[in-house]
């Protein structure tokens, strides 16, 4: 029978909600694999999530409950906090146990780190980013984004190979039934095994949050946001002028702004800073990377300003307005004062 | 003490990969402060796997004040996994024994964020990935890092060395070439190797490339039309309409 493993997302001891759209996509998976390969009911590809824990118990059931979906909880003895070395050493002793065709990870900052590391302790295939999964007659493929978010690459693994899929958070829809049973709970106790020279690589110290969380951001109902596209550090002054012209406005920008020292980081907009949800969010001068795109998409309306008509951001706008966000602004400014 | 920065060429104007130039930066920064501490010599060194004409970066990090360069010349220029590159990478960095690697979070246009932890398991090094900021320990057998985390959050690390950090951007602001480096640059040696040195017969890859797409619209995508000033009048008739004007 096929397997297919989820790794659920704990962060701080809680499951992150990025871990139900896993199990979204191991249902597509599981489905694909069943029309492909015309397997009788009976062999239906067994999904079950994996939950690493000191004490998995609690949570594995919790888990089992939320999700229906069955839970192997990882007893890990002496387990703190998340590192590369210990997620691999334990996952992969399960998972080389298990021989699951296909394992499921978020391609989050945990998910990155430990998932190529991990692809080749199973000596597996390896699939970072994915943002679509698609079945046709030569099987399942999976599409990531490329060549700055401007493509798509559609990649299988090679036939037989076990393969480890990183997937984008926000790509997948979670589809939890209403009324479910909780799955069944396993516990499996699998020690943290050292390298060969017997000492611990990776000490977890802690976990700091930065300072800076943006309110504004969160309430304003128009955030206008700047991107590398305004040129220089002066024009934010343009930016303010144009947030300052609108009600209920605040600012926002991309992470280059901020990795350069231009603005604060509690300004930054994506899945490294805020996750916005403005009612109208206008982008100014963005390319509309993926990491970006995830802070905003649900926003409920967007209207991009790019003088490049085909930047990716335009594919998640309402409005397009392609022009240089240098001469469109004070364009607007002047019809603004002149009606004031 | 020997620290190896991975680079990458991108893009159509072949520019060093963003994030490898912070990952030289920071390079850069550590032997000046190792410099400091130590004895013993420091020094940074270049790798890239690329076509022939990738040779122009490991020329650029010359200039920002890398000391030695490797090529593994690569034929190929279809879709190359990272697995197959961290392979090649791996093939000539095991002769050298680094204390530190440093590659980039992503290249640009793969986007994998795969090759540096690859790297390192295969060279059996421990990893971390994202990382915002360092320090080094003072017995010179460790690192404090921190790395970046979702929602403003940073895990904080002591990884033993050798080991291999992946570097996001906003760690450091990358310099310059300067003028004397780029005329000192002409002098130093590229290391070349080519695939076959490394791996005889072709590559083993675990996947393949079946194609690209244009990605498809999440919204209307509805575009503006008419001149620059009509155009600003249309949005500000849209945003006086709905009262946030
Ligand atoms: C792990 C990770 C996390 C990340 N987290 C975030 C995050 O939280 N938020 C985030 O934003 N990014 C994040 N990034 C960075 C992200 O990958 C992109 O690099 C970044 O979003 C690009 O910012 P940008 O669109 O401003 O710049 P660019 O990609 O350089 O785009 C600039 C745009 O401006 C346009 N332009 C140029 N001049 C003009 C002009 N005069 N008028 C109009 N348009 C113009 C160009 O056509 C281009 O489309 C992250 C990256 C990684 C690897
Ligand atoms: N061809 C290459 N040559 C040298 N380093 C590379 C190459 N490809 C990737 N890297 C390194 O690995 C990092 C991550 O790249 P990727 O896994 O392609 O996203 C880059 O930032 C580089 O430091």
């Amino acid at each position: 029978m096929k397997q297919i493993l989820i790794i659920a997302e704990i962060f701080q001891g809680q499951m992150r909600q990025v871990t139900l759209e896993l199990v979204a996509a191991a249902r597509k998976i599981a489905a694909g694999l069943y029309e492909k390969e015309n397997l009788s009911a009976i062999q239906m590809p067994r999904i079950h999530i994996i939950v690493p824990s000191g004490s998995p118990m609690p949570l594995a059931l919790e888990i089992s409950k939320q999700t229906g979906m069955d839970v192997i909880g990882v007893q890990i003895p002496g387990f703190k906090t998340y590192t590369s070395e210990i997620y691999i050493s334990c996952l992969g002793q399960l998972i080389k146990k298990m021989n699951p065709s296909h394992i499921l990870v978020a391609h989050t900052s945990q998910g990155r780190d430990f998932a190529p590391g991990l692809s080749l302790e199973l000596n597996a295939a390896a699939i970072p980013g994915i943002n679509q999964i698609r079945c046709d007659e030569n099987g399942l493929i999976y599409s990531r984004p490329v060549f700055d978010n401007t493509k798509n690459m559609l990649v299988c693994p090679t036939p037989g190979s076990p393969v480890v899929l990183t997937l984008m958070p926000g790509a997948f829809k979670p589809n939890i039934q209403e009324e479910r049973k909780p799955g069944q709970v396993e516990i499996q106790k699998i020690p943290f095994q050292t390298d060969s020279d017997n000492k611990v690589h990776i000490q977890h110290q802690q976990i700091l949050k930065r300072p800076g969380e943006n309110q504004a951001l969160k309430t304003a109902k128009v955030i206008v946001a700047a991107g590398q596209g305004i040129g220089e550090k002066e024009n934010l002054t343009l930016i303010f002028k144009f947030a300052e012209s609108l009600s209920s406005s605040s600012v926002g920008v991309s992470r280059p702004l901020v990795d350069r020292g231009w603005i604060g980081y509690e300004h930054q907009v994506g899945i490294t800073g805020a996750m916005v949800a403005p009612e109208i969010y206008i982008a100014c001068g963005i390319s509309g990377s993926s990491q970006h795109i995830a802070g905003m998409k649900d926003a409920k309306f967007v209207i991009s300003i790019n003088e490049n008509p085909s930047a990716p951001i335009f594919l998640h706008s309402d409005l397009c307005i392609v022009e240089d966000v240098l001469e469109f602004i004070p364009a607007f400014l002047t019809l603004y004062s002149k009606s004031h | 003490m020997k620290l190896l920065v991975c680079i990458k060429q991108v893009g159509d104007d072949g520019d060093m990969n963003r994030f490898d130039a912070h990952a030289l930066e920071e390079a850069l920064l550590l032997k000046k402060q190792l410099g400091d501490l130590i004895l013993e010599p420091v020094s940074v060194d270049v790798m890239t796997v690329g076509p022939p004409g990738a040779e122009a970066i490991i020329k650029r990090a010359f200039g920002m004040g890398a000391d030695k360069g490797y090529h593994i010349v690569i034929e190929n220029s279809g879709y190359v996994s990272s697995f197959v590159t961290a392979s090649l990478l791996a093939g000539v960095a095991e002769k050298s024994s680094y204390d530190l690697i440093l590659t980039g979070i992503m290249s640009e246009d793969m986007m994998s964020g795969q090759t540096g932890p690859m790297l390192a398991k295969i060279l059996g090094l421990p990893w971390a990935t994202g990382v915002m900021k360092t320090s080094l320990d003072l017995t010179g057998h460790a690192m404090e890092i921190e790395r970046e985390m979702e929602n403003g959050f940073r895990d904080c690390l002591v990884i033993r060395l050798p080991a291999l950090l992946t570097i996001q951007a906003g760690i450091n602001t990358p310099r310059y070439p300067t003028l004397s480096n780029m005329l000192a640059a002409d002098k130093k040696q590229i290391i070349t190797h080519t695939t076959a040195d490394l791996f005889p017969g072709p590559f083993q890859e675990k996947e393949s490339c079946v194609g690209m797409e244009s990605p498809e619209k999440t919204r209307l995508a509805r575009v503006l039309e008419g001149s620059l000033s009509n155009k600003a009048e249309q949005l500000f008739a849209f945003l006086r309409k709905k009262d946030f004007i």
